[in-house]
């Protein structure tokens, strides 16, 4: 019985996928695969509400796509990040510390 | 953007289907791997993927986009299924698009279009209020003495920049022979002010205007370079004669520049200080308060009209009060020069220049948009009851897409797209049609000014404009069928019969009942022009035209001194007299029926000294004259060779006055005798004896009854003459030989124009020929658009009755009580169409009245007429499917169910 996971945090998926994708390209699957891992521990993800936010950074110019031969040796669509992606990428990095950052104070003032 | 995929939408297709296989494919993989059976895996993929490839789509196009765009494709191919619907409604749209964007191009050109000047805004044109009469003006051209316009330029703190023009007639010798052309004559500053550039050369600038004679040189216009020059690049420099006076050419004007008077397009442009070489006569016009030319000024940024005007009173008040102290100022009466000194300036905003045409043709015009205006909404309405007939026959499709669960939103949207495809496609074909209605337009306005000024050509203006009425027009079409698509009731529209259905009845009948009031309204006006037109063609010039030619020339544009002219038109006169094709001839020093007229007031003798209290027309005209026109002489006698004196030689001076005149000044007594003078000043002597009385004969146009005096030809101060002849035979026919005569005397002289007395009253009625033909036609559209509409919801009420039809004819009613009662519901519409129009109708006859003639717009006989011809279609339209109600067989209509 794995331990009880939250829904992930709304407009935080497409953050996460733009954190997998800046180590390497890969294609939806491996994505999903990625998130898996993370789900498995913390968050939960739909697998079906990848490919919506896929397009969606793609469409923003933040991915680009291009079909290559996957680890399996069949054709995949494989993602990864833009300049512009990157870009996004620390800017949501940037708002999530500051955001978490002023939640944890909060937090630490109430508590002492 | 994401309209884009739209397009591309097949390859995303394949593309996501790819990806999500292999996504599908690996799952079910690792899946099985961790020992989940086949089959099991596979459903849960699929789960899992659930309805990703729709959310996807959203992603490409956002959700009402791509709904709206399936919701277009839907309405394309529902369309492509009733052909005879779709080509009645965009028939009626592209009517009534194509018509108020042609009307609407004239509107823009005419009236609206600003100058291509540098920041026309800015223009204004200067006027100056005073009686005529003592500051010299002739006419309200708004006419200035060249002096205030010198003065006005000092006044920098208000004007950015001050110039004249005015508007020249002369004949330009280039390569070949004279010929007469449109000219400006302005001021040094004229290019400079309103910021056009040459397009080869230089412009007019102020040392060409610095003193009389500076400057005898010329700009030409691109349009008459480009036509007579060929475009050639060496013209600058090169010589032509203005009049006989050789003159350089500097420059050519920008390209599209055609002066500040939309309504005469200068061939060239030459500065006021070569007045005297323009033939405007021997005063000295640069210092004399002669008013002869138009100001215009910049304004500084920021200044308004009101404010300018305002600002420049006080100096104007002390112009005036100096005015009075120069030398040859008349001597006024106290009234009339506290009137003189109390006169303004007035400063109106001119971006368009300023235009005589616009003040002539802008009513006719607004009044002819308006007109378009009434029958697009009339197209509309009839669009719109076609979409309301055809929501019936679709009332079950949307009652069952109601009950599977579309909301209203949706099915609004749908007819929403329905109108807006419609009315996309109707303004493209009306866009398309535009230009030959223009092309057909163009045919009724004047000629020259067609030629010139008028381009039968789509602005970027004109097609937005185009846009935006198309669009309003599908939403005013589709706005009723999709109100009426959200209130039905679902239940209701899934039980009724096949074919009925869907309710609207009362709403179509509303419309119905607008179009015929519309109609109506299009149909009165209609018959009003016609009956202007007709009434002005039956009363005629006063004279008859068969058989006339006219032509006409004028000496001292060619150099000619007054006296040298008068004694050519005499010479002349006499020459074409001996034609051999001439029956008889006559010569006038005006030509009739082109809008303008030498007038004044006029000083009477009789028993006390007695000035008429309006202007009265003038002529000068040769013996024989009136016997060649066929103008009566009611008494008295005409002039004859013993009344006209040599040139230069002082004699008895006699008149010849109209019967207008004597009705009016000399009701109570024998006119023949009385001495009378041109002028009102107290210095005229009244010595020109009153020999005849003619008919009355129009001059200025048609409707024009006033009162004229004529005096004779040769009086040695004659610029020019018209020349009459009554030909045996073809009048053009005499052509050659006049031309021939007119060589022989003088080579170098151009005859200005050749017409038959014919054509110049077809000309002169154009205006009317133009709001007689197009309300004409408009109206006949717009009878055309309701009969169809009545039709339409006619036909739409007795299927609807059939079976109530069908009880009452089993019952014992007969076929004739059918007809009656479905003929009832109609005359209950035409009657509360005709009730809203008639009011509406005498409301607009006001705004129409002046351009009426020999009919008042309540005329009864008109507008009976005008209802007739209404309820005469109508009831024709509506008979035909209220005797198909009577032919209903009782058996087959029961039988329905």
């Amino acid at each position: 019985m794995p331990s009880p996971r939250f829904p992930i945090p709304q407009g935080t998926l497409d953050m996460l996928i733009l954190q997998i994708l800046s180590l390497e390209p890969a294609h939806g699957y491996g994505i999903a695969q990625r998130l898996e891992q993370i789900s498995r521990s913390v968050v939960q993800v739909n697998q079906g509400s990848l490919y919506p936010a896929l397009h969606r950074l793609q469409q923003k110019g933040w991915l680009r796509a291009e079909w290559k031969q996957s680890e399996t040796g069949r054709e995949a669509k494989f993602y990864a990040l833009t300049a512009a992606g990157r870009r996004q990428l620390a800017i949501e990095r940037d708002s999530w510390a500051r955001l978490s950052g002023a939640v944890n104070l909060i937090f630490e003032e109430g508590g002492r | 953007m994401r309209l884009f995929n739209w397009f591309r939408r097949r390859s995303l297709e394949r593309g996501l289907d790819r990806e999500l296989q292999y996504h599908f494919d690996r799952r079910v993989t690792d899946l099985a791997a961790t020992g989940i059976p086949e089959s099991e895996a596979r459903r849960r993929a699929a789960a899992e993927l659930g309805l990703v490839r729709e959310e996807v789509r959203d992603v490409w196009l956002t959700r009402w986009l791509r709904d709206f765009f399936y919701d277009l494709r839907f309405s394309g191919r529902s369309f492509l299924r009733s052909p005879a619907f779709t080509a009645t409604t965009l028939l009626s749209l592209a009517l009534g698009i194509g018509a108020t964007t042609a009307i609407y191009s004239l509107v823009d050109q005419v009236i609206l279009h600003a100058l291509p000047v540098h920041e026309p805004e800015r223009l204004v044109l200067m006027d100056w209020n005073a009686d005529d009469l003592i500051t010299g003006a002739n006419g309200t051209f708004n006419l200035m003495p060249y002096p205030v316009c010198r003065a006005l330029q000092q006044q920098t703190r208000i004007l950015d920049g001050v110039f004249c023009r005015a508007e020249i007639q002369v004949n330009l010798t280039a390569a070949g022979d004279p010929r007469p052309v449109a000219a400006e004559i302005v001021s040094g500053n004229y290019f400079t002010v309103l910021g056009v550039p040459p397009a080869l050369g230089r412009v007019i600038e102020p040392e060409d205007d610095a003193a009389r004679g500076a400057g005898p040189v010329v700009v030409l216009s691109h349009d008459f370079w480009q036509a007579q020059f060929g475009g050639a690049a060496d013209i600058v420099g090169s010589k032509v004669l203005v009049g006989s006076h050789p003159m350089t050419v500097i420059g050519v004007a920008a390209e599209g520049f055609r002066g500040v008077d939309v309504g005469a397009v200068p061939a060239f442009w030459m500065p006021t200080s070569m007045y005297a070489d323009a033939n405007l006569g021997a005063d000295d016009l640069i210092n004399s308060p002669t008013r002869w030319l138009q100001i215009i000024a910049r304004l500084r940024p920021g200044v308004t009209p009101a404010q300018a005007q305002a600002g420049l009173q006080p100096w104007f008040a002390a112009w005036l009060q100096e005015s009075t102290l120069r030398p040859g100022f008349p001597a006024l009466s106290a009234d009339r020069r506290r009137d003189y000194l109390a006169s303004t300036l007035a400063v109106t905003s001119a971006p368009q220049g300023h235009s005589p045409l616009r003040r002539n043709l802008s009513q006719p015009l607004w009044l002819l948009l308006a007109a378009t205006g009434v029958l697009l909404g009339l197209a509309c309405l009839n669009v719109a009851g076609l979409f309301l007939a055809r929501g019936s026959a679709r009332g079950r499709e949307i009652g069952t897409r109601l009950a599977l669960g579309a909301s209203r939103g949706r099915i609004g949207r749908q007819l929403l797209a329905d109108s807006l495809l419609l009315a996309v496609a109707g303004g493209a074909l009306g866009i398309a049609l535009a230009p030959l209605a223009m092309r057909a337009l163009l045919a009724f306005l004047p000629q020259d000014l067609a030629a010139n000024a008028i381009r039968p050509s789509l602005s970027l203006n004109l097609l937005g404009f185009a846009l935006a009425i198309s669009l309003a027009a599908g939403l005013l079409s589709g706005i009723a069928p999709a109100l009426q698509a959200g209130r039905d009731n679902i239940v209701n529209s899934l039980r009724e019969r096949g074919g009925t259905g869907f309710g609207g009845v009362r709403l179509r009948k509303a419309i119905v009942t607008l179009q015929v009031a519309f109609s109506l309204i299009l149909l009165i006006g209609a018959a009003l022009f016609l009956r202007t037109l007709t009434g002005l063609l039956a009363k005629g010039p006063g004279f008859g035209t068969s058989g006339l030619l006219s032509f006409a020339i004028a000496p001292t544009q060619n150099g000619y001194s007054r006296a040298d002219a008068s004694r050519l038109v005499r010479r002349l006169d006499e020459q074409v007299r001996a034609l051999p094709e001439a029956g008889s001839s006559g010569t006038a020093r005006f030509a009739f029926l082109n809008g303008g007229a030498w007038s004044n007031r006029v000083t009477l003798q009789t028993d006390r000294r007695k000035v008429t209290d309006g202007a009265v027309n003038f002529n000068a005209v040769s013996p024989g004259f009136f016997a060649t026109l066929g103008v009566r002489i009611l008494a008295g006698r005409d002039f004859n060779t013993s009344d006209l004196r040599p040139v230069g030689e002082i004699g008895p001076r006699c008149a010849i006055v109209n019967q207008a005149f004597v009705k009016r000044y000399l009701a109570d007594r024998d006119p023949l005798g009385i001495r009378i003078a041109r002028g009102s000043l107290p210095n005229v002597v009244p010595d020109s004896v009153i020999v005849g009385v003619v008919a009355d004969m129009s001059y200025r146009g048609l409707r024009d009854n006033s009162e004229q005096v004529f005096f004779p030809l040769f009086e040695h101060d004659d610029t020019g003459a018209t020349f009459f002849i009554k030909v045996r035979g073809a009048p053009e026919q005499a052509i050659p030989s006049i031309r021939r005569l007119v060589r022989q005397d003088d080579p170098r002289l151009p005859i200005l124009w050749f017409r038959t007395l014919d054509d110049q009253v077809n000309r002169s009625l154009t205006t009317e020929r133009l709001l007689a033909a197009l309300s004409g036609s408009f109206g006949a559209l717009a009878l055309l658009l309701s009969l169809i509409g009545l039709y339409g919801v006619m036909a739409f009420v007795v299927t609807r009755r059939t079976r109530e039809i069908g009880i009452r004819l089993a019952l014992g009613a007969t076929g004739g009580s059918a007809i009656r009662l479905i003929l009832c519901d109609a005359v209950i519409m035409i009657a509360a169409g005709m009730a809203i129009a008639l009011p509406c109708a005498a409301a607009l006859g006001k705004v129409v009245k002046s351009q009426l003639f020999g009919v008042a717009p309540t005329d009864p006989a008109t507008v009976a007429s005008a209802a007739l011809v209404l309820a005469a279609g109508t009831l024709a339209a509506a008979f035909i499917p209220a005797w198909r109600a009577s032919r209903v067989r009782a058996t087959e209509a029961l039988r329905l169910d």
